[in-house]
């Protein structure tokens, strides 16, 4: 956590600021969402609140709020109220590992007559050499709070769909976890900063024992590894439970699934869940696939930026918080992109049938994920060897 | 006394309530929740001990497979509620059974935290060292356990087909 007050509470806001940002998007991904849909769908969408309908985020949130708070007779009272919670937590605890930009360096100041610093303010709120198993492990975690909200509902529909919800997860836990194997190899870490250090400058490598390099290109991953990047961004669909891998909802038959019982700001608290893996699934396709926090123009690597600052604003803080500001907004941008991904593909795409489902994840995913590690696998040996 | 002293006793403390959670919820359901908590807690306590690696498996395997498995089976079946956690003539011996526990338990936790715990950090063991060890030094027992479990796979196949089933 830090060395010293000032840094415990410098680490302690920004732990508290990457939380409520992930909390923040979901209001605006819900306006995207619908103003979306309308686009796709040749309609208006919200538009009668405030410009471009943006106040209806507010409207929707008091409504969320002040809506009555109902327990269905058949409930298990203490797992429906704890159910939502539940299915909020492993979204943002797997958020929390992602790195946003590169570090700010503070330079010692001095406050109350105390000399401080000092201090790297990692743009993360933990960093570890594990990154990738950590989310995976709380990311296996999101299967519970669906389970818990059908089974609690009291409901034959919610149990069916909490059951669909989670043979699901557990089905494409396999292939997504397979798909990054592929990356991993080509990497040798498992820590997520390293992994967008070496996705820096222009895309190189060795083959038969000669150096290849493409000056405009940038070194990312989805250039030696497309089909595992194909393979994880799917796998994601199915993790988050967005169409068309929604069958836990269905609405068609199973009035809602999961969460056929909820209503208010318990229902809001899914929503919190489902965002947040889909934010979950685009950091991490950014990370592993499209560089994370680098700029696509490949000149501009972190020396060449914080040199730039530096230039205009002189050694120290300023400069270092510009280099950090200037990564966190193509971090967003890239994760901006692939959210639109999501919902873009939600209103294109017509629902699985369950057996279809299956079949997808079992015995074309878990395949071809398979073949990419061997592929894979052999072409490093291949290459590196000679 | 240090912070990491402190979240030791911390989830200590969950990890173990939550265990004797597993045995005493008469609920087959929160018994299982019980058991995923447990899971948790000592994939959290790995964690605290720098051994990531562990702990992620922990949680991937442990919390985030099996005991999904069994919270979904049990769901699926819809065991009825048992009265009371143990039931007869057994509650005398489970209640023996459980005081020398705790008489034991009581004796070696104040023993055990003045010679036995250290939680201070070891030299933390990297994914490749691992991989290095188990895939030259054991890679033997390795390949056989990956065996064992195809033998167990295609034994519960067996199993479930013999009986019909609902395909066929």
């Amino acid at each position: 956590m830090g060395a010293d007050k000032v840094e415990i509470a410098i680490n302690t806001v920004k732990i508290a600021i990457i939380f409520l940002m992930m909390i923040q998007m979901v209001p605006l991904l819900v306006w995207l969402e619908r103003r979306g849909s309308a686009f796709i769908q040749n309609r208006f969408g919200p538009n009668r609140v405030g410009p471009l309908g943006l106040m209806q985020l507010l409207a929707d949130a008091v409504k969320f709020i002040t809506k009555e708070q109902f327990v269905p007779a058949n409930a298990v009272k203490f797992l429906f109220l704890a159910a939502p919670v539940i299915a909020l937590v492993p979204a943002a605890l797997a958020f929390a590992a992602i790195p946003l930009a590169t570090p700010i360096h503070i330079d010692p100041f001095h406050l109350l007559g105390q000399s401080w610093g000092p201090y790297t303010i990692e743009m993360q709120s933990v960093r570890m050499n594990v990154g990738i198993i950590y989310i995976l492990g709380v990311s296996s975690l999101g299967a519970y709070g669906l389970l818990i909200a059908g089974w609690a509902s009291g409901n034959k529909y919610s149990l069916l769909g909490a059951i669909r919800a989670s043979a699901q997860m557990i089905s494409y836990e396999l292939a997504l976890g397979l798909a990054i194997v592929g990356i991993l190899m080509i990497y040798g870490t498992f820590d997520l900063n390293k992994m967008i250090e070496m996705q820096q400058g222009p895309f190189s490598f060795q083959f038969m024992g000669q150096a290849y390099e493409i000056s405009w290109l940038p070194n990312w991953g989805i250039f030696f590894q497309p089909l595992g990047a194909l393979l994880f961004f799917i796998a994601t669909f199915a993790e988050s439970n967005r169409l068309p891998f929604d069958l836990p909802e269905s609405e068609g038959e199973l009035v809602a699934g999961f969460h056929t019982e909820y209503g208010g700001f318990k229902m809001l608290m899914f929503f919190m869940g489902e965002y947040g893996h889909m934010m979950v699934g685009a950091g991490l396709v950014t990370t592993f696939y499209l560089g994370g926090f680098q700029s696509p123009f490949v000149w501009q690597t972190y020396d060449y930026m914080l040199n730039l600052a530096i230039a205009h604003h002189g050694p120290g803080t300023v400069a270092s918080a510009l280099t950090t500001g200037y990564f966190l907004i193509w971090f967003s941008i890239k994760v901006g992109l692939l959210l639109w991904v999501f919902i873009w593909v939600r209103w294109t795409l017509p629902r699985f049938r369950y057996d279809t489902l299956m079949d997808l994840g079992w015995k074309t995913l878990l395949p071809w994920t398979l073949g990419n590690v061997a592929l894979t696998a052999i072409v490093l040996y291949w290459a590196r060897a000679m | 006394m240090g912070s990491y002293d402190v979240i030791f006793y911390i989830l200590s403390i969950v990890s173990l309530g939550a265990a004797l959670g597993v045995i005493f919820f008469p609920s087959p359901i929160y018994s299982a929740l019980m058991l995923a908590i447990t899971m948790s807690g000592l994939a959290a306590m790995f964690f605290t001990l720098e051994a990531y690696f562990l702990a992620g498996v922990q949680l991937i395997v442990y919390a985030g497979a099996v005991v999904v498995l069994f919270v979904m089976v049990l769901m699926l079946f819809d065991l009825r509620k048992e009265s009371q956690p143990f039931s007869g003539q057994k509650i005398s011996n489970f209640f023996k059974a459980g005081i020398i526990a705790a008489a034991s338990m009581a004796l070696i936790i104040p023993l055990s935290t003045v010679f036995f715990i250290r939680t201070e950090k070891t030299k933390p063991v990297t994914t490749v060292d691992l991989a290095g060890t188990l895939f030259t030094k054991y890679v033997f027992a390795f390949e056989a356990i990956g065996i064992l479990l195809l033998v167990v796979l295609v034994g519960a196949l067996a199993l479930a087909k013999s009986r019909g089933g609902t395909h066929e």
